[in-house]
This record gives C-alpha cells, structure tokens and sequence, in this order.
C-alpha cells in the first residue's frame, strides 16, 4: 500500500504545494510574516462573499453570527478553551490595543515586556504611556539566552518595580517571539505572572497552528493568536482569548461599536439597533466591530478540516504537519548556516528552536560593511531584502540584531530542503553583492 | 439612434439591476445600511487576493502601497481635497474612534453631538466620556424641524456649554443622519464651529457617492465616509480626511500599529520594519494598521469608472445617477406614504430629503399595539424586520422613533418605482399581521 496517498491525503513538500496560490517559480520562504491558506479555501471566502452581496442586510444581520459563532466554537475546541471565552478579532495587534486600552492605569502602574516585543506591541505601549498614567519597563537582553535566564530576567524586573514602589500591573510577552523568531518560555512566564499577581498578556501572534495550545491549561489572563498566519485561514483572522473572570476588564471593542454598554445612567434607554444575540455581553459585543467584510474569520472549520487531510510518513493531520515542519525547520537552519559558514541562533538547551523558525546569522561583519553605523545597517537589510524581491523572486525576513544580520526562515508544509539549498546558494551570493558595496549604489 | 444603449453604458433601473449579485427575487430596500458592488469589482478583488496569495510579502510590502496611493489619489480627486490629507480606513465608526482617541481632553471639554447620531458612535462617546475627563453635551430634539431650527439648537448649545464654564472643544454631526435618514445643514454646522472654535468632526458614512462633497470648500477639521455605501466599492473602505493644519492632532492609528512616532526620548531608535515610504508621516502610518485584506480599498478607481458609465435619460455618470436617484427616492416615499395612508418625514423647507433616503411612517399606533412600552416597539420593529426577511425576501430598515415606526427607503440605480410600489404592499400586509398581534407569539 502506498502509504502516502490515502484518499484526499495532501502528502507535505511538493503535493502540498499544489494546493497554494503561489505565483510559478516563486518561494515562499517567509511564511510568518502574513501567512497563506489553500485555494481551495479561497473558493469558500469568495463563495461567503457572494451570499453577501445575494441578500446583504440578512446575511451580515442574521446568518454571519451564526457561522461566527461555529467558527468561535471550532477554535476554541482546537485550543481547548471555552467557547464563552473565544472571540474573533482581525489580527493580534488588534488584540493588543483591544487589551492595553480597556486596562485602567493608576499612577505607578507599570506594563512589562521584553525587548524583543513586535514593534507595533511596543508602538502601542508608547502610546499609552504617553496618553495614561501608566509607565513601561522594558527587560533588555540579547539573544541567544537560556529560558533560565530569560525567567530570572523578568523575576528581577518585577522585584526592582515592586521595590521602586511602583505596581506592575501586566506584563506582555510571546508565545514565539516575531523577529528573531524564536520560541519563549512562555508556559513558566505566564506561572511567574500568577505568582506575583501581575495580569498574563501573551502575544501568541505565532501560536494557533503553529504549536500545540491548551488554554485551559495554560490559563493566562489574555491571549490572542493570528489564525492568518499558521492555521491556513485567510487574512486577516486572529483568535481573541479573555478568560471569564478578566471579561469586565474588556469593556469596549477598538473601535467602540454597538455592543457597548455603556455605565449605567439613571433614565438612559441603550439600544442596540442589531438583532438581539442571547449571548454573553462579551461574545455580543464582539460580534460587530463596525462593518467589516469577516469572511475569513468564518474559514476556521476549513482550514483545521484541511490540516486534517495532511498526511507525512504515515501519519496524519496535526501530527503529520508537526512531524514535517519541525525537523525541515531544524534543518532549513543546518543548511543555511552550514553553507553561509554562520551558525543557527539557539540556546546551550536547545529551546529557541523549538517552533517553524530557524534563525541564520549572515556573514557580514558590521564594522566592515556598515561602518558600525545603525542607519546603515537598516538600509544593508532593506536592500537585501528588496533584491530577493526583485531578482530572486523569493522573500526572507531579514532583521538586524545584536550587531548582525540574521535571516529568519519559514518552515511550511509547502516546501522542502531543496527550498532552503537554494536559499542558502541566494544568500551566499547577495552577501557578496553587498560586500562590495552595491547597496550603496 | 437608441440613446439608452450606448456601447458601455448601464441604463438605471433594470438594465443596472443585473450588474449586481443579488439572489434572484431578492429586493435590496436597504442599500444605506451595508451597500454593495457591481458584481465587475467583484473580479478585482479576488484579482487582487489573488497577486497577495501569488506572493504574499511581495505584495503587501511593495506593491499594496503603491497601490493605495493610486486609490488615495482617486477618491481626493473625486471629493476635491488634496491627497496629503486623504487615508483610507476600514468604516465610519474606526474614523471616529480615531478622532476622539486621539484628541487629548482637558477637565472641562465636551463633546458636543445630536440625539440623532450613529448608535455606535454615541457609544463611543460615552466610553470616551467614561475614560478621560471629557463629558458630552447631547443636543434633543426630534424630526422634523427646519435647518434653521437646527442650527439655532447647535449655538444654544454652544452657548449654553460655554456659559456654564465648560469648552466646547469638539462637535459631531451627519452629512446625513443614519436613522432617520435625513439631510443635515451640515456646511452650515461647519462654519458655525468655526465661528465658534470648536473642531467639526462630520461624520459622513453616507456621504461620498451620495451627495455631491466639496472637501476644499467645506473645510472641517475631520471628516470621514463610506466608500463601500454609495460609491460602490466592496466592504470595508472608508475615506479619512483630515487637513494638514490637524495631521499632527491624530498621532496614532486605531490599533497602533508600525507607522507610530513615539514621543522622542534620548538615545532611543525607533524603526518602522515596513520599507521607507517617502510619504507623509501622517499617510505613512495609516499605510499599514494591523494585517488585514485592504483589497477593497484599492477598488476606488474602477468603482468611479463603473459609475461614469451609467446613463439616465440622456446624462451619464455622476449627473445621471442623481438624476435617477433623487426623484427615485422621493416618488419612493410618496407611493409608500400613499398607500400606507401616513406621511413622509420631512420639513416645511423640504431639505430633510435632499438624499436618497426617504422616511415613511407605518399606520401603527404605539398606544394600540405597543401599550405604549418601549420594549414592546423595540420588539415589533425587530419582528417586522424579520418577517420580510424571512417571507418577502427583502430587508427594510425600520426604527422606532418619536413614537412611531418609520422605514427608511433607500433609493438605488438597481431599483424602480415598482420595486416601492410592491414595499408599499407589503408593509401595509406587515402593519395588519402587527396589528393582529403576531408579533407577540
């Protein structure tokens, strides 16, 4: 028997290709930063915007819920939380915002993260501190660290703020850290935070589908995750998780919209003008955000129905699309780095790599080819990255960190080690290219 | 020569009807809620979703933006203002979230606006109110009343704020109001807050495509409208103006997000990972907030070139579809009212129906089948809206004000006098049933 082609079976590398969208010829080596979903799920995104456009006023009023709420379910069922406490939302720095400006600050209020947070996170930090009464503390640390330290790290902050006589209040960290991309130790981070009574903000942008999650489990005090990214939903699709007990924190949606409630006033009539939901005023008021075309939100079913049919060496779903990913993640980095003469960012425990990425440091030396200067290096990275476009037709996510450039590479069901070859053959030759100073041209 | 075919041209009413994608027998009374696109945009969006799945960050990185300036460029071009001052947002409701989030209140500032605003947005401003130390000042009144009527409410008001020692520091009010939908004296609103000192913040959802809009000559502090209700673009895209003088007033997007400048602290480097822009910071940070599928936006363009092919009676484009639609939607509320034996909403000066809106009341009486109970009208309007739903296949838009049920008939170049003439009958049907009690079981 051919194991490898049960009926409907989508088997990982060059089969599973076929079911995208990509242009011939181009590699999609970045899929972390905006994801992609099969096309066969692009039939049922268009097919919910024609029933749309067929009656619009029923479908966005009466039958959009409904399909919403079976996606809610289906999510929250893959994550094992309750479907009380799921809600959709479009991307994770939505997520965000919707956390950081429902929280009510007093003086001394103090928002934790570390420095490797997204910089839309730590935009948005910024912005509320200079707008309420709340300060941030920034946990500074380079990578490669091990989870040992990265924990002893956060322990001391909160220490230093309880002892400076401030209150800190909630602290912001990822599930998988964005660039590098890198795995946190965000299962002890989010004990830590019960333990000293801060609120658990977890950015779990690289989350649903790309690592096992159990919520119920995990129980932190706010999560959310980009369905858009690993699960195959289109974009933009992003799962908002707010246990019971924090709900009354999350009082209005960003923007505010027609299920708040507003503080109750003596002789005030609040209505809503939408159908009546019989759901929780959390769920309710999360089920209209200004009008909004939420197809993809309602593809959930779908993508987890196709991640079902995935099938690798025998096995099958979920644990066919781990046993492909991790291992071409692992050696997607060997590759690179073996060929570049670099090395793999990981930690003496071996704990970074333990998700889809693999970070490979470039053999550029900063002095030589950037004069020290940042600004330069911003712009070495930007050419970089704009040549891959241009000539190579391939993207890599490229970031300039600790005084290096390290490429973060994508593993995905859709691509093999031959993939990364010949990425590795493209960097070696860009880094040339640079070297003798092209992109200053 | 047969004048009503020319090579291209879409003839209103019947011949326009089949540019859409309605469901067979489905008639759309409702176009103001949602709207909807011809079914030839349809194709551009999914042309576009396509090059995004293509090549993803390719895509949104590099040739998106360029895109939306094109976009951008359209639609200034279309309601006169200048393209430094034109983004584009999701809906209505985010651009006033994003203009009171981003204003800073003093202890002492209120928001001025009319019982007639947008539900969601006076949630808004309730949870602004609630948030910050602004408070609002709402202006009562009820339909139908004269502009002048109207306007000599808004400096009373005006007056009144101010004389008990408060600033008047901002004031909402509708191009046309969402329910009832009626005209508002909205360039003379303009110019008395400029008298006043007092920002103007229009919220025009139903505004461009609608009415004819002059952004140079009418000149408010911040103005915002619905692409995706009158001019024919998919959901979601909204137009955000906001002129030079006020760019520095709106510092962050809603969410926050990458294009973000924080307040500048020493030795700090604050980077945007997306590639240099070139661009206004202002237009720079509305360029990316959040992954999201901003297809719609780029849809500008070909939803104006659609609608300078339509003809009625000899004129084409812009003159022919307000010479369809204007008359359209006042026989609409004649035949209605006729029929129904009840009146439509307007004033003595007749400048409530300046729009493609027309307000009819239902033969109800609130003492009669309502015993005079809010909750019990409230319920009546959800059943009525229901029942043609579920047994005429249409969707009215029906809100119970001043106590007494109206719908707003939305005028549209797909519909006819017919289409109202068949409303009349059904509504009159939908009347009786309530009357039976239907609505109670």
């Amino acid at each position: 028997m051919n194991g490898s082609k049960e009926a409907n079976g989508i088997e990982c590398g060059g089969d599973a290709a076929k079911h995208f969208g990509f242009a011939s010829g181009y590699r999609n080596l970045n899929h972390g930063s905006f994801g992609t979903y099969p096309k066969e799920i692009r039939s049922l995104v268009h097919h919910y915007q024609e029933e749309a456009e067929a009656r619009p006023d029923p479908w966005i009023r009466y039958e959009y819920p409904r399909l919403l709420d079976e996606s809610r379910a289906a999510v929250a069922k893959y994550i094992n939380a309750p479907p009380s406490t799921i809600v959709l939302i479009p991307n994770a720095t939505t997520g965000l915002n919707t956390v950081l400006h429902n929280l009510v600050y007093q003086p001394g209020d103090a928002i934790i993260y570390f420095a490797t947070i997204y910089g839309a996170c730590e935009k948005t930090v910024d912005y509320i501190c200079e707008t309420t009464p709340a300060t941030s503390h920034k946990i500074d640390f380079t990578y490669p660290i091990s989870d040992s330290t990265l924990l002893s790290l956060f322990e001391t902050a909160i220490y230093h703020l309880k002892s400076s006589g401030k209150n800190p209040k909630l602290a912001i960290f990822d599930t998988i850290v964005s660039l590098p991309g890198v795995r946190m130790p965000f299962e002890q981070l989010t004990a830590l935070c019960k333990q000293h009574s801060l609120l658990s903000c977890i950015d779990g942008a690289h989350g649903v589908g790309h690592i096992p999650l159990d919520l119920s489990k995990l129980d932190p005090d706010f999560f959310f995750s980009n369905a858009h990214k690993w699960l195959y939903t289109p974009r933009a699709c992003a799962v908002f998780y707010v246990p019971e007990r924090n709900q009354h924190l999350i009082r209005s949606t960003l923007p505010t919209s027609h299920g708040f409630i507003p503080a109750p006033v003596e002789g005030k009539v609040v209505d809503n003008p939408l159908p009546p939901s019989g759901k929780s005023d959390f769920v309710t008021n999360f089920q209209f955000v200004g009008t909004m075309d939420n197809s993809p939100y309602l593809c959930v079913a779908a993508a987890l129905e196709w991640r079902s049919r995935v099938t690798w060496k025998g096995k099958r779903g979920e644990e066919a699309i781990e046993a492909y990913i991790l291992p071409l993640a692992r050696e997607s980095g060997r590759i690179v780095a073996s060929a570049l003469e670099t090395e793999v960012m990981e930690n003496a425990e071996g704990t970074l790599g333990k998700c889809n990425f693999s970070n490979v440091r470039l053999p550029l030396s900063y002095a030589e080819v950037a004069g020290s200067d940042r600004g330069k290096a911003v712009k070495i990275a930007q050419w970089i990255a704009k040549v891959l476009v241009e000539e190579y037709d391939t993207f890599i996510a490229i970031i300039f960190y600790a005084e290096a450039w390290w490429v973060r590479l994508s593993a995905q069901v859709y691509l093999t080690s031959q993939d990364f070859e010949w990425a590795a053959g493209v960097l070696k030759e860009v880094c040339v290219r640079v070297g003798k100073g092209e992109w200053e041209r």
